[in-house]
């Protein structure tokens, strides 16, 4: 090997050394093992405990109340079937006539169910909320969850990062609130996975909330010329300190991702201020105002992988008709996310896929508590509690409906080895041996 | 009772004579001197609210109210990535222009007086060698570079999260 053969290629050799670690995080090259099906996953976390009796077996209330004759389905959006005819107060209200009685139209042509993949019936393996959204990120039963922790096991977010090479703006987490431990699920505290392949986070109703603008709202806007020397002396400092993996508490973003999320940050007030935020048809909850931020984070980020929590059904504990008129708005800013990303996201339009599922269901039988109808109210720790439903839609997904209320098919766990599988990364996710052993990808499962 | 009287006069004058001590003074050889922070000490982390409470404190002179350090927690918390989320407190705190720091002729004037100032703020310790020659080097080279810029770098930095 002559002198200039032998310059270049240790040249060669050398960036190649210096380089591959930056093309996977995990140092892998070629980590995806199998087909990809789409470029971008939405998953809706229909969380805060949905009974199968009010949601895809379209009971409404005659199983919840006794009210015969008052059947019918209130999610039009995500599932087949008629409207109920009878006593209804899920809707919106118009003066002069009786509360919620003016359900809010159907938003879709035709419905998820009718387009897409529908598990009607599915095994939860919590009937806990905490616990419950741990399963659908993480694919573990997450039976030794403690609150106030991060996940125990990794999430389909750091499995993404790791195995696929999604950078930290590639993957988004929206949380509702900051209560219940839900902002810490937007990366598990593995030792092997942890805060270095987290998503983004933002529990967007705090966040872009009135003392979101007061705290961040008059940040300047610093050029990039002026960030850079910023960054260039906070890395030194920080390369100075060395912090160890454990000591590490948040995600962190290249600088550039930090610039472009704080540009989104200032753009979101700015347009709050001039009312251009787009928004549900209605939008009288907290969850249609996180899932208005949820739309806001798709278009701009063009995400690979984002997940947005919702969670108003909880009031089913002491109040049956706000669950029912939770239930009824979980269905309408489903519908419109799926329709923004359609008709406002070209880069994402045909090219996603939206997974939809609660983290757990609620109870066969009533507490005593009664709502200003005078109907019960139900809490979720029975059987029924593990009774839910999942829907996927989008790109490639096949029409169809696997397993009926007689015959239960698929797990919550599912919901994991399916993202993965659709990014093409089911087997290095299934061979780390961290997500439920009985898990499958919902493709497997047809 | 004359002669116990006396005795009472005589034991008071023994206990008061040999309660009388002359004050002695002494000296171990120490000398006064102002503590500071060891970097490689600083291994708790500061929760959100100590974080916010110093940093005001540090900038301003004057203490955080708690219904604003209440409110400020709040939405650090609700943003993911910790650095943006304080990155642009501390630009929103810029931006109020009542922030307590020297101007950028001050700093230029002495450099090596405003780094060890501000690594005396912020850190609560005295700069290394190399860290003194980095700094100065760096911002004699960049015109640019402002205490705004230098503080913003200091603020948010992994080590002014730990004490």
């Amino acid at each position: 090997m002559n002198r200039k053969n032998f310059i270049t290629k240790s040249g060669i050799a050398l960036g190649g050394g210096i380089l591959a670690p930056y093309i996977l995080p995990s140092g892998r090259l070629f980590a995806k093992t199998g087909s990809q099906k789409a470029d971008h996953v939405v998953l809706v976390m229909f969380a805060g405990g949905v009974r199968q009796q009010e949601s895809i077996l379209g009971r409404y209330l005659e199983d919840s109340q006794g009210v015969s004759g008052a059947a019918g389905n209130i999610m039009p959006n995500l599932f087949e079937g008629n409207s109920p005819t009878k006593k209804i107060a899920y809707g919106t209200s118009i003066s002069g006539m009786p509360a919620g009685s003016e359900p809010i139209p159907k938003l879709l042509t035709q419905s998820m169910e009718k387009s897409g993949l529908l598990f009607p019936e599915v095994k939860a393996q919590s009937a806990g909320h905490y616990v419950g959204l741990n399963t659908l990120l993480t694919g573990n039963a997450g039976t030794a969850q403690g609150l106030k922790v991060r996940p125990a096991y990794p999430t389909i977010f750091e499995y993404l990062r790791k195995h696929a090479g999604f950078s930290a703006t590639d993957n988004w987490f929206i949380a509702n609130g900051i209560g219940n431990s839900t902002p810490l699920l937007n990366s598990s505290n593995h030792k092997d996975y942890g805060l270095n392949y987290g998503a983004n986070m933002f529990a967007a109703p705090v966040t872009f909330s009135s003392a979101g603008k007061e705290v961040l709202g008059n940040a300047k806007t610093y050029s990039r010329t002026d960030l850079e020397p910023m960054y260039f002396m906070k890395n030194f400092l920080d390369q100075s300190f060395a912090l160890t993996q454990d000591q590490i508490t948040s995600i962190s973003n290249t600088d550039e991702e930090r610039t472009r999320i704080k540009d989104f940050i200032k753009s979101v007030f700015a347009k709050q201020q001039s009312g251009q935020l787009a928004m549900p048809p209605v939008t009288d909850t907290g969850d249609a105002v996180n899932m208005m931020y949820a739309a806001e984070v798709l278009r701009e980020f063009k995400p690979k992988m984002l997940a947005v929590n919702i969670s108003g059904v909880d009031s089913c504990h002491s109040n049956f008709t706000g669950y029912l008129q939770s239930l009824h708005r979980a269905d309408h800013i489903t519908g419109w996310l799926w329709q923004y990303i359609q008709n406002n996201i070209p880069e994402m339009s045909g090219n996603t896929i939206m997974i939809v599922a609660p983290e757990c269901g609620r109870n066969e039988n009533p507490n005593p508590i009664l709502d200003q109808n005078d109907w019960v109210s139900y809490d979720h720790s029975d059987a029924n509690a593990l009774r839910v439903w999942s829907l996927m839609v989008g790109k490639g997904v096949p029409n169809m409906r696997v397993g009926s209320e007689a015959q239960s098919v698929g797990r919550l766990t599912d919901i994991v080895p399916t993202i993965a599988d659709i990014f093409g990364i089911l087997d290095p996710v299934t061979n780390a041996g961290l997500i439920d052993p009985m898990a499958k990808s919902l493709y497997n499962r047809i | 009772m004359r002669n116990l009287n006396n005795y009472y006069v005589l034991l008071l004058a023994i206990l008061a004579l040999s309660g009388c001590k002359k004050e002695q003074h002494i000296g171990y050889g120490v000398e006064n001197a102002t503590v500071y922070e060891d970097k490689s000490r600083k291994t708790k982390k500061k929760n959100n609210a100590e974080y916010i409470s110093i940093l005001y404190t540090n900038l301003y002179q004057s203490a955080i109210s708690p219904n604003q350090l209440y409110k400020t927690q709040n939405v650090l918390y609700s943003i993911g990535d910790q650095d943006v989320a304080s990155e642009m407190l501390l630009s929103n705190y810029f931006n109020t222009g009542s922030i307590q720091m020297p101007s950028n002729t001050l700093m230029r004037q002495d450099i090596d007086a405003f780094v060890i100032n501000t690594y005396k703020r912020f850190y609560l310790r005295y700069p290394s060698e190399g860290e003194k020659a980095f700094f100065k080097q760096y911002i004699q080279k960049n015109s640019a570079v402002s205490v705004e810029m230098v503080y913003t770098a200091f603020a948010t930095s992994d080590e002014y999260q730990y004490y």
